[in-house]
């Protein structure tokens, strides 16, 4: 046996063959080490040796023998936190904290030098999250955390109640667990865009040592769903099967094949012999809509025709009149690219039976409830016979928002009676994971002289791919709040989702409107530019205003109304900073050009469709709390603020809540943490759970002291009845004697929706020889309502206005006939530190009426304006209108190259 | 990962023989490329020889003024180092213009040299590619290859290699010695050490069976202003579209070598004699055989315009 010395333990064990120091470490259950990508790009699995910090994934298991190995579990000394442990703590530099660990290892390395040269010394880990601004702040020594007051919790920046357990390496996500007789699963992906399964051949595979089954669409239920988790499953089409006998995109699932290891699984999956017949495929959404292109689905999935998955078609007033009204007009097509949520934790689930005879699925999901009924369909089980929960998840943006990973290792689970583990590659989420939609928007645009909006004509083709998870809903926001945000009196829209051959789209943060707002917000740049009025002028003019109809192109009534109304103040706030200026210059030299751009973008706070929450709340013997919702955390903080919004219901501090969440088995129902509803639908839950709570005590209170209901109020931890206060625990202890509980729950449904802005402004330089794009001043106001933690709200927006960077400037899912190209994180380049700018976060003073405690949805929408208000800006610079994103280097430098 | 056995070499000479005795071994030293290829199953050696333990990471002033630096120097500490800074800032700064911090802590100079191209069609074991698996054709000819090589490709292989440390060794000169399984050793140029595609991309340097890289020598200092620019898609962390390593004399002459743009770093002599005339003249001497494809023709005016960005700040 050799020796290893990790975190001052010595261990005797033997790597596997050519195992890494990262297995090797988790296999020996130091989970503190993470997995982002396996390949040495991400560095959430950074450990030191010797002191030195490395990239586990690439270092080779037996090379840590007999050297001293450090995990983030090691690096506190004597239960006292490490200084950079304080100070993460401190900054709250994480968010869903996935990469904290490594990102921590990494800057308690650090010298001076490496300090103050960040852009190079943290190249090696990322984060998708924070947009590293709370990790600049931890670097710098800033404290972003306000004590917990009772009475005051609302509106203060309470640290994440987990953030001890995430900074060192005790926090247990999805697949930090250890369980005897674990199997693991691998799927073999399809290299066929679109091909028929003639036949499989699994002798090969079955006889690899380790290998235990090996499934294939003969085994699974032939059983059509959607992968797309929504309430009312209607919303997506019923297209899919668990494993399918033809391959409709390149990497789609084949085969699943179940090994006492990760290894012998996908040793297993390269000794399958598959016999394809390889049919014509079709990419691109347009050919897709031809006569005679390659049918994506045959009789078992209605379309509405050919390709054509859903259309989408409106008008409001009279298109045709609003142009001649118009005295200027813009007309471009502008396309957006397909980009990747990049969740640092990859999808992974595990599934087993517990003593108690029932099935447990342990995943990584924003919807475990969603999850749940979708499995007991396709599994012919009964709910209560099915139990779906999440350990901390590693974010999501939507990606988590699909159930892609759940189904299999519960089949495989139930066939082999033995826990089973699926844990995504990288390479997977890229190839089989879900995308943005693809959209080409084509846009046209007349005005008056004086900027008023006379017509609004848009026409949007989404590329749903082969798959419709998603489709229709992205679609219908896509024709919806971008359209809605201005005042028009004739509008007309046309959208259509269309199948194809490539990867399917799904959820993503910004869901559909992100690509119309990218379309309109350039073209009321382009239509200002042509009437000569100023860009934040025309938007002023034409937005919505209380009182319009909120309407894009059709003529129902919406639910959507303001409970508060921001933009004006926002636009105020963008447009001050911008010309205040933060004394960033623009590099020296004659090449760089300067330009400012601004765009906006509204959200109707919640998803149209049916959305529900459950909240449930207890008073504990000794006089705390106790709050259980069916919400997921992701990295979002909605744990925090559910605990911040019923502490200051109850007057109590946050750390009187005790709280647990996304559990079908202890939490009520919750239909999932997306659209931005952890705050408008399960924060809804809370608050009148909490106010049933206080209900609760009180009237009980009254009933004890025989003290009448209005003398009686709750004081911190006690209750207060005329002149008498009685502790909560004392309470508690006299409702037990007489059989009451002190328990409450209470649901939220979501109606009317109320309405949230963002608006974005830039200032960059653009280099004319290399088309280097640098960020000079990034302004950002939101209209959030009343934020709940001000703190994680301005995060939300930090890494929101990231990931729009992102989008802009440097991701992009390059495909060739269906086939990704880049389906590595070196090679599709989320923002790392020294590409994300810092942004400065303005909030706006309103406080809204609909949402709970004033507050409105602040997750979702940062990232729309982002990239519009950098093209706006670049065409401001160069005057030359860049409407396919993203902006890469080459692109901007050709066009800039044609001008003199 | 394939299994593989594994053993640690005591000394170059043994390494070598090592290799020599086992077709299919390879030599692992930082492994941060390697392993990642591995784990894919795009290399899968039947065994490893260890040769980090081979005492071959010290940095020595030579005989002639210049530097030896030892093949297991790690990018982290050559790049730091003093004379490196001094002397050879081509060579730092094309260093830190590559990967991160905890990949230079493990990655060596010789294996900075020999790392495999980055192109997507070798990494992806469902296409064909003539490196990976020879005579199964190239899909990146055809394909997306933004990225690939405009100038010195083949029929066979348009890959380009990958690193911004070998492009500073190639304008600095620098030579390699190595030690051949018999124990002979030799001394090859930079110049010579890569090959060009050809017929066979999968060879990609001239070294024999087992031959192994014991250290990197950069010739005494030859002064001037020493640059490199790397255009990226990103500031943080991407190989190069183009890069450019220059060193440029205070009377205009210099020299010039280009990484992203061929399967090595490219220089030619007849480049650099245009120095003095500037951009578009050393340009067109560098690119006078190209034959870019409708996705990578952008390199060549990028790397002119870089080029002539690079001379104007040598210029000060």
């Amino acid at each position: 046996m050799s020796r290893y010395e990790i975190n001052g333990h010595l261990f005797a064990a033997e790597p596997k063959p050519g195992q890494c120091l990262r297995t090797f470490l988790r296999d020996l259950e130091v989970f503190g080490v993470k997995k982002g990508c396996d390949a040495g790009d991400c560095g959430a699995c950074t450990v030191w040796i010797d002191g030195k910090p490395f990239h586990s994934c690439l270092v080779p298991a037996f090379r840590a023998e007999g050297r001293k190995v450090t995990t983030i579990e090691g690096l506190a000394s004597s239960g006292e936190m490490h200084p950079v442990q304080k100070a993460f703590h401190d900054a709250q530099a994480f968010q869903c904290g996935y990469c904290a660990a490594g990102m921590v290892m990494t800057v308690a390395s650090m010298g001076a030098n490496q300090k103050a040269d960040l852009p190079h010394a943290l190249k090696g880990n990322l984060c998708r999250c924070t947009g590293y601004r709370s990790i600049t702040d931890a670097l710098n020594g800033k404290c972003n955390i306000e004590s917990d007051v009772a009475g005051k919790a609302c509106g203060a920046s309470l640290p994440n109640p987990f953030t001890d357990d995430i900074l060192t390496g005790k926090a247990r996500y999805t697949m930090d667990v250890a369980m005897p007789g674990m199997l693991h699963l691998k799927v073999l992906r399809s290299p066929h865009a679109h091909a028929r399964i003639v036949g499989i051949d699994r002798t090969a595979a079955l006889a690899v040592p380790g290998v235990v089954a090996v499934y294939t669409w003969e085994d699974v239920p032939r059983r059509l769903y959607s992968t797309a988790l929504h309430e009312d499953h209607l919303v997506d089409p019923d297209d899919t099967y668990m494993l399918d006998n033809v391959a409709r995109f390149a990497g789609q699932r084949v085969a699943a094949v179940v090994a006492e290891s990760e290894g012998a699984a996908e040793a297993g999956c390269r000794a399958i012999h598959v016999e394809y017949e390889v049919l014509p495929a079709v990419f691109d959404p347009v050919e897709a809509m031809e006569p005679g292109a390659p049918l994506l689905h045959d009789k078992d999935v209605l379309t509405k025709e050919g390709n054509v998955y859903c259309d989408l078609k409106g008008e409001i007033g009279n298109i045709a009149r609003g142009f001649e009204e118009a005295h200027a007009i813009h007309e471009l097509t502008y396309s957006t690219s397909r980009v990747q949520h990049v969740h640092l934790e990859t999808h992974g689930s595990i599934a087993w039976r517990g003593e108690d005879n029932r099935w447990h699925v342990r995943t990584s999901s924003q919807g475990p409830f969603a999850a749940q009924k979708k499995l007991c369909y396709l599994m012919g089980l009964k709910a209560r016979d099915l139990h779906v929960f999440t350990e901390r998840v590693g974010g999501g943006f939507g990606g988590k928002q699909e159930m892609i990973s759940e189904d299999l290792v519960l089949f495989a689970a139930m066939k082999l009676g033995r826990p089973v583990k699926w844990e995504w590659t990288r390479e997977d989420e890229f190839l089989g994971g879900t995308t943005r939609h693809q959209m080409t928007t084509h846009v046209k645009l007349g005005a008056r002289k004086d900027g008023t909006l006379t017509a609004m004509d848009v026409r949007v083709v989404s590329n749903t791919g082969a798959y419709g998870n998603h489709g229709s809903e992205t679609l219908a926001a896509a024709m919806g709040s971008p359209i809605a945000a201005y005042r028009c009196d004739n509008k007309r829209g046309a959208g259509y989702a269309v199948y194809t051959n490539m990867v399917p789209g799904g959820g993503f943060r910004g869901y559909g409107a992100s690509q119309t707002t990218f379309a309109i917000e350039c073209a009321i740049d382009e239509l200002a530019r042509l009437l000569a009025i100023d860009p934040m002028e025309m938007r002023r003019r034409n937005v919505v205003r209380p009182g319009d109809n909120i309407e894009s192109i059709w003529q129902e009534p919406s639910d959507a109304s303001f409970g508060s109304y921001g933009i004006l103040e926002c636009l105020e706030i963008v447009e001050r900073e911008l010309a205040k200026g933060n004394g960033v210059a623009k590099p020296g030299g004659d090449h760089w050009a300067e330009g400012t751009g601004v765009a906006l973008a509204m959200l109707e706070c919640g998803p149209p469709t049916e959305h529900r929450s459950g909240a449930e709340m207890r008073l504990l013997a000794d006089g705390t709390y106790h709050l259980a919702v069916g919400s997921s955390e992701m990295g979002n903080g909605i744990t925090t603020a559910h605990k911040q919004m019923a502490a200051a219901v109850l007057g109590v501090r946050a750390t009187d809540i005790a709280i647990i969440n996304a559990d079908t088995d202890r939490t009520p129902y919750d239909t999932g943490t997306f659209a931005s509803t952890g705050t408008v639908v399960a924060g809804k839950a809370v608050h009148i759970a909490a106010e049933a709570m206080r209900d609760d005590i009180l009237a009980f209170a009254s009933r004890h002291t025989g003290m009448d209901p209005v003398q009686c109020r709750l004081e911190n931890d006690a209750v207060v009845c005329g002149d008498k206060r009685i502790p909560l625990d004392a309470l508690h202890a006299a409702g037990a004697k007489t059989d009451h509980h002190f328990a409450v729950s209470r649901k939220a449904y979501l109606s009317p929706r109320t309405i949230a802005f963002n608006v974005q402004g830039v200032r960059l330089a653009v280099h004319r020889v290399t088309g280097e794009i640098r960020i000079l001043h990034s302004v950002h106001a939101a209209d959030i309502g009343r934020p709940i933690n001000p703190m994680q709200c301005r995060g939300q927006l930090d890494g929101a206005v990231a990931m729009g960077y992102g989008w802009a400037l440097t991701e992009n899912m390059v495909h060739e006939a269906g086939h990704m190209v880049n389906p590595q994180l070196r090679n599709y380049r989320i923002p790392a530190y020294a590409d994300t700018p810092h942004t400065d976060i303005f909030f706006a003073d309103t406080v809204d009426s609909i949402g709970p405690l004033g507050a409105k949805s602040q997750g979702e929408c940062g990232i729309n304006p982002v990239a519009p208000a950098v093209a706006n800006a670049l065409a401001d610079a160069t005057g030359i209108r860049f409407a396919h994103l993203p902006f890469t280097p080459d692109r901007i430098f050709a066009e800039l190259a044609e001008k003199p | 990962m394939k299994p593989f056995t594994y053993e640690r070499a005591g000394s170059p000479a043994e390494a070598a023989a090592a290799a020599a005795r086992r077709p299919e071994a390879k030599f692992i030293a930082g492994g941060t490329n390697l392993l990642d290829l591995m784990k894919l199953q795009i290399e899968t050696p039947a065994h490893l020889i260890d040769v980090n333990g081979l005492k071959l990471d010290t940095i020595e002033p030579t005989q002639e003024g210049g530097l030896r630096i030892g093949a297991l120097v790690r990018n982290t500490d050559l790049a730091a180092d003093e004379r490196v800074r001094r002397d050879y800032g081509v060579l730092s700064r094309a260093l830190l213009a590559g990967a991160s911090g905890q990949l230079r802590n493990r990655a060596t100079t010789a294996g900075n040299l020999l790392q495999r191209t980055r192109c997507p069609y070798f990494y992806d074991t469902n296409m064909a590619c003539n490196k990976r698996r020879p005579g199964s054709g190239c899909s990146a000819i055809g394909g997306i290859n933004r990225q690939h090589a405009v100038v010195g490709a083949s029929e066979a292989c348009i890959a380009t290699h990958p690193s911004d440390m070998a492009v500073a060794m190639r304008v600095l000169d620098a030579s390699i010695e190595t030690v051949k399984p018999q124990g002979a050793t030799r001394t090859i140029s930079i110049a010579e050490l890569h090959r060009l595609p050809g017929d066979t991309p999968n060879v990609e340097t001239v070294l024999e069976a087992g031959e192994l890289i014991t250290a990197v020598t950069l010739p005494r200092p030859v002064g001037g202003s020493q640059q490199y620019r790397k255009v990226r898609d990103r500031a943080s962390y991407a190989f190069a579209l183009v890069s450019v390593a220059a060193i440029v004399q205070p009377d205009g002459s210099g020299r010039v070598a280009l990484g992203g743009v061929a399967h090595k770093p490219w220089r030619l002599d007849a480049a650099d004699a245009e120095m003095p005339r500037g951009a578009k003249a050393v340009a067109g001497k560098l690119f006078a055989d190209a034959k870019p494809t409708e996705h990578n023709a952008f390199k060549l005016p990028l790397a002119e315009r870089a080029l002539a960005s690079v001379l104007a700040d040598a210029r000060g």
